[in-house]
């Protein structure tokens, strides 16, 4: 058996009986050069994780469409502020409770002078016509002087004064009653724009035209787009800062039981099942009324940019993170020790293990990065819930601080009246809606497309 | 089995415990008293407290209530209704009866709609009837329990007074429509979802095969052999859906105007009512976890596969 195999063996055979026999010369057994190298590198581009999640991902139809909602949604939230001309806290006087896409008296005015001039011309400091200006929301510079009135003082002095178009070297004054519904007015004077007004009246912006308030106003005249676009703005912030804790927290949690197992696992795990089986709302509504005063005090104190922010945010918005930080761990810990215990008995890791790794190193090289599917998709179902249990807290008025807004307090607000304008309710109800929706969506295809063989 | 329950029946009490510390310490981790007022002195201030025990070290107060508790007393509200037994606003004022009523009756509605729905969905897969489902239990975990409630109030209360807008006491059927409707809805919802998957899951399996191959009828197939064997996850999930309702039953009550334990406890930990947000954290957490020690048996008897000692992933 030896010897037959020994006599077919080629590097037995001298080298002219090889090339007799399979078409080799000598040469054919030279290292390869760089040319021939490069021919046997495999020719399809190597297809990375991500890549061929995304692939699949595309793929899902209704994911894709989610993931389309949840960006504009997020435009909405976090470019659309940029594009209204209000402001959440911004009150505007006699523009309370309007409809959809209605503005007030006041605005309309303006609106219809706008029409019909370029801009608006007027002066605090005139003798005997508006007196007391506070700020002005109009201004114009003329010769290096600045003008400004506000049209609520000289509503009340029942002045408006403004030059027509093609008329920019005249000042002149019209009384409000002398204004018809067009706009038009034929009897006016001339105003002498000598006077110089204060510096405060430079920074108000030129309102050229009016924005209508799209989804009405409310009670104390503040724009409830802009609000709701806050508010989105606020419960999407709320989502993702609420689900990396959660992240952080129970995947280090999760991996150092897993990894450690024994006593330790046991013990840890004992105490993930204790802090699962806490009714967590309760906890969170007391943590809530605890927190308030030591926050504030915190957010007084404390010069930091942290610090303001939060307090931006309010107290009851720290409590929620506290409580995702204390309580909402344990679902991402379980499930990442149960990853932990799989990969733990791979290869690469004994082998890491072998070259004397630190179980910190496995844990950030080697266990972390191999569970990441989980890990994403986990985080991304946990945005939802973080923001459904803000509006819910919001809801019965312990979450964000006025005049900060989020979805659930304006849903919160709108209750009151809710009779009369059901549009409040509706508005951040959809959005809030169609923002959990989209998310839970994007995570299930995540699911399906980072994690194939948990598809169902 | 005897064994394993009493097992987990330490380790309710244990977390009860847990629960209880927690809020306990939470709440006087917090300066100042529940009878600080603006008009209050200080010296009617200590004396409220020596009145009711709480010029006593931490530690003797937290034995005060666990001991009272032991013997069934809940102690006596110092703020919202002061001096009144805690028992007698709970339970003879019928908090406690509504809210569990309401509660229960949610749980049923959504374990009697919503795993039909989902094997509805699971026998029909791919037809409209199934797509209908999943579009409409998609949304209805989507929609929080608020939003609903409110939208139900608006169109069936005010504006066109089919059902009444305060649902009180809940005396007449009327008045149970709404709430538990919004009290259910997301947890029909979820369930129906959950019951689809894994009756799908369960469908793929040999034995449904075997069945058919046997010429057992469809609808016995579901029944007896699908149903069945896809009840487990569905179980495992009963226990946070039971929290959740209680949780949610907090909104419901406030927006229904129903005097339940719900809208009691946000009351008591607004005014800082020790004795009240104590005896109800009690209450409503032993509620929750024994309904979790409940829901873990019962996933035993379903499923004898499952020993009950190791519940190791």
């Amino acid at each position: 058996m030896k010897e037959t195999f020994a006599k077919i063996s080629p590097f037995q055979l001298d080298p002219s009986k090889l090339e007799e026999a399979f078409g080799l010369d000598e040469s054919s057994f030279d290292k390869a050069n760089d040319t021939e190298k490069e021919s046997m590198v495999e020719m399809r581009k190597s297809v990375s994780y991500w890549a061929d999640a995304w692939r699949r991902f595309k793929k899902n139809h209704v994911s894709m469409v989610a993931l389309f909602v949840f960006i504009i949604a997020a435009l909405f939230a976090f470019v659309g502020p940029l594009l209204v001309p209000y402001d959440y806290a911004d009150q505007l006087r006699n523009a309370q409770k309007l409809g959809p896409m209605e503005y007030s008296k006041q605005e309309e005015v303006v609106r219809s002078i706008d029409d019909k001039c370029s801009s608006f011309y007027a002066t605090a400091l005139r003798p005997g016509s508006i007196t007391a200006l506070e700020k002005g929301e109009y201004y114009f510079k003329k010769g290096g002087t600045v003008y400004a009135f506000t049209l609520e003082k000289a509503l009340e002095n029942a002045i408006v004064m403004y030059a027509p178009k093609g008329v920019d070297d005249k000042v002149i004054i019209v009384r409000m009653a002398d204004i018809d519904k067009e706009g038009n007015f034929s009897n006016y004077e001339v105003l002498n724009t000598t006077t110089e007004y204060s510096a405060e009246a430079i920074k108000l912006k030129l309102r050229s035209s009016v924005f209508p308030h799209v989804f009405g106003t409310d009670s104390q005249g503040r724009d409830s787009m802009v609000r709701t676009m806050f508010g989105a703005r606020v419960s999407i912030l709320i989502g993702i800062i609420a689900a990396l804790i959660v992240l952080i927290i129970g995947s280090i949690y999760g991996s150092i039981s897993g990894l450690a197992g024994g006593v330790v696992d046991f013990v840890m795990m004992r105490i993930v099942e204790l802090i699962y089986s806490i009714p967590e709302v309760l906890v969170v509504l007391i943590l809530q009324v605890v927190l308030k005063d030591p926050l504030q005090k915190w957010f007084d104190s404390s010069q930091s940019a942290f610090a303001q922010g939060m307090s931006d945010l309010g107290s009851g918005v720290v409590s929620i993170f506290i409580t995702f930080a204390l309580l909402y761990w344990v679902t991402m810990a379980r499930i990442v020790r149960g990853q932990v215990l799989q990969l733990k008995k791979q290869e690469y890791v004994t082998a890491a293990n072998a070259l004397g790794a630190s179980n910190r190193r496995i844990i950030k090289r080697h266990l972390l990065p191999n569970c990441v599917g989980q890990l994403v998709i986990t985080t991304c179902l946990q945005i939802p819930s973080a923001i459904f249990l803000e509006s819910f807290l919001s809801f019965l008025g312990m979450g964000v601080s006025a005049p900060m807004a989020s979805l659930g307090s304006l849903c919160s607000d709108a209750l009151q009246t809710i009779s009369l304008f059901p549009y409040r309710l509706i508005f951040p109800a959809v959005i809030l809606t169609i923002i959990v929706l989209s998310l839970n969506l994007v995570g299930d295809g995540l699911r399906d497309s980072l994690d194939p063989r948990l598809k169902k | 089995m005897l064994w394993y329950i009493f097992k987990r029946l330490l380790a309710s009490i244990g977390t009860l415990l847990v629960v209880l510390a927690i809020t306990f310490f939470l709440m006087n981790a917090v300066p100042g008293s529940p009878f600080l007022t603006e008009k209050s002195t200080p010296e009617q201030i200590a004396l409220a407290n020596a009145k009711y025990g709480l010029d006593k070290p931490l530690i003797v107060q937290f034995k005060n209530y666990l001991v009272t508790y032991a013997k069934g007393d809940l102690g006596v509200s110092l703020k919202m209704q002061e001096g009144t037994p805690v028992t007698d606003i709970l339970f003879h004022q019928g908090k406690f009866q509504l809210s569990i009523r309401l509660g229960l009756i949610a749980l049923c509605v959504a374990i009697v709609i919503g795993i039909p729905l989902g094997c509805v969905a699971a026998y029909n897969r791919g037809t409209w009837i199934d797509g209908f489902l999943r579009v409409l239990t998609t949304i209805g975990v989507a929609i929080p329990t608020f939003v609903l409630a409110t939208l139900l109030l608006v169109t069936f209360a005010v504006n066109h007074n089919f059902l009444p807008t305060i649902s009180g006491s809940l005396d007449s059927f009327k008045a149970y429509v709404m709430p538990i409707i919004s009290l259910s809805f997301y947890y029909t919802c979820y369930l129906a979802k959950l019951t689809r998957t894994s009756m799908l899951d369960a469908i793929n399996q040999d034995y449904i095969r075997t069945a058919k191959a046997k010429g057992v009828k469809t609808r016995s197939i579901v029944i007896k052999h699908a149903l069945r064997n896809s009840l487990i996850p569905v179980i495992t999930y009963i226990g946070p859906v039971i929290a959740g309702i209680i949780t949610g039953s907090f909104v419901v009550e406030s927006t229904f105007s129903i005097p339940g334990l719900g809208k009691y406890f946000v009351q008591s930990v607004l005014c800082r009512d020790y004795t009240v947000i104590m005896a109800t954290t009690f209450i409503l957490s032993a509620l929750v976890i024994f309904m979790n020690l409940v829901v873990d048996i019962a996933y035993k008897i379903v499923d004898p596969r499952i020993t009950l000692s190791s519940r190791e992933d």
